[in-house]
């Protein structure tokens, strides 16, 4: 895979840093970075920062055993560190790590899943297969969506996105993607806040996840 | 109050915990870092109790994965800020984490490499974060600040502010900005 062309804003890679960042949105980011060198090289700029602002805290008064209490737990033997295993090795890191079910139809050429992730499972993230040439549905948003092309590429007013690219859709817009004519169309997609969706995709959300 | 140590004293300490399991300079890493980990939780909405906690996680894993720790990656104070940073997260999802059995943190999977872009040399790196957040203005601070400390979506950060949306969005955009522009110049 060549290197990506559209990258996640630095403000989302600070806050991705920062892990001030909601659940879905970062496994998304998480994604594109292992694809994006230059991405991560970013994020080591902004885990600088972070250093910095560290090293600039006004310290907090413990509690007066704190140090004692802490030398105790390096005592204690260390927890087995568990070595998760990839469930899916077509799909790139970290997303192959998670559960994905089965693909279902939901409208000709287009298919879905929901992504449950284990650590917020209210968070709205799902993947789409959109066949060779077909529309994915209308629809805009009241927070942020993320997305980050898994396979295949799509066009949509704004541009044109293949495997690799990383796609923050601002709220309040609306766009209609198109996949291209040479193959399936497979993305991964978080979004901040609700959803505000028009026609099938709307009836399938509320009837999936209660939105 | 003592003089900061120097981030040459801190890889000392570090190194001394990793291969003789000093205690001594340990309790030097502590009474630096414990505290404004501390802090730097609070900061970011955990109360007194679960941001001693973190503190208090965040030493022992500095002590477990102190011979894993890389001098030519990155700064000690930016390693324990990834170590504190991913325990903050981690904490949020424990009991989901022991059901799952899933240990996904990051994008730092063993199946990623790093590429020579990546390796610029830490040290380098950190004095030039440092450079560029002494030039930001009161206004993208404490944006860059906010973007930091909470999760909370720009709208939200907007009616804490009482500034426009718009204004929250260019502010941060513009900190990182400036930032990524100072850290991004030939050396």
């Amino acid at each position: 895979m060549n290197a990506p062309n559209h990258h996640p804003a630095d403000e989302t890679l600070g806050r991705f840093a920062a892990g001030a960042i909601e659940a879905g949105p970062r496994l998304v980011v998480a994604t594109h970075l292992a694809g994006c060198p230059q991405c991560r090289a970013r994020i080591r700029s902004f885990e600088s920062a972070g250093g910095v602002l560290l090293d600039s805290m006004e310290p907090a008064t413990l509690r007066a055993d704190a140090f004692a209490r802490t030398l105790a737990q390096v005592e204690a033997p260390a927890p087995a560190t568990i070595v998760p295993a990839a469930r899916d090795a077509a799909m790139p890191a970290p997303l192959r790590y998670y559960d994905l079910p089965k693909w279902r139809a939901v409208a000709p050429g287009v298919r879905w899943r929901r992504v449950v992730l284990p650590e917020a499972p209210d968070a709205n993230v799902i993947m789409l297969k959109v066949g060779a040439g077909q529309r994915m549905p209308n629809h805009g948003h009241t927070g942020v969506e993320y997305t980050q092309v898994i396979a295949g590429g799509y066009t949509d007013a704004f541009g044109h996105y293949v495997a690799g690219d990383c796609i923050e859709m601002d709220e309040d817009v609306e766009h209609i993607p198109l996949a291209d004519r040479d193959g399936d169309c497979v993305v991964l997609a978080a979004l901040e806040g609700p959803l505000r969706l028009q026609g099938w995709i709307a009836r399938l959300f509320q009837q999936f996840i209660g939105i | 109050m003592t003089a900061a140590p120097s981030a040459d004293d801190m890889k000392r300490w570090l190194a001394a915990v990793a291969q003789d399991q000093d205690r001594a300079a340990f309790g030097r890493l502590f009474q630096f870092f414990a505290p404004r980990v501390a802090a730097f939780m609070q900061r970011a909405g955990l109360n007194a109790s679960e941001a001693e906690d973190v503190a208090q996680e965040t030493m022992v894993a500095v002590w477990r994965k102190a011979g894993m720790y890389d001098p030519a990656q990155a700064n000690v104070s930016t390693w324990v800020f990834t170590i504190a940073r991913n325990l903050r997260i981690d904490g949020a999802r424990k009991s989901a984490r022991a059901a799952a059995g899933v240990a996904v943190l990051s994008y730092e999977t063993p199946d990623v490499e790093n590429s020579a872009e990546e390796d610029t040399l830490a040290s380098e790196r950190d004095a030039r974060v440092r450079r560029a957040m002494a030039t930001l203005s009161p206004a993208q601070a404490s944006v860059l600040k906010l973007s930091f400390f909470s999760e909370k979506p720009h709208a939200q950060i907007a009616r804490e502010l009482n500034i426009p949306l718009g204004t929250v969005k260019s502010r941060a955009r513009l900190a990182m900005a400036k930032i990524r522009a100072i850290l991004e110049q030939e050396p």
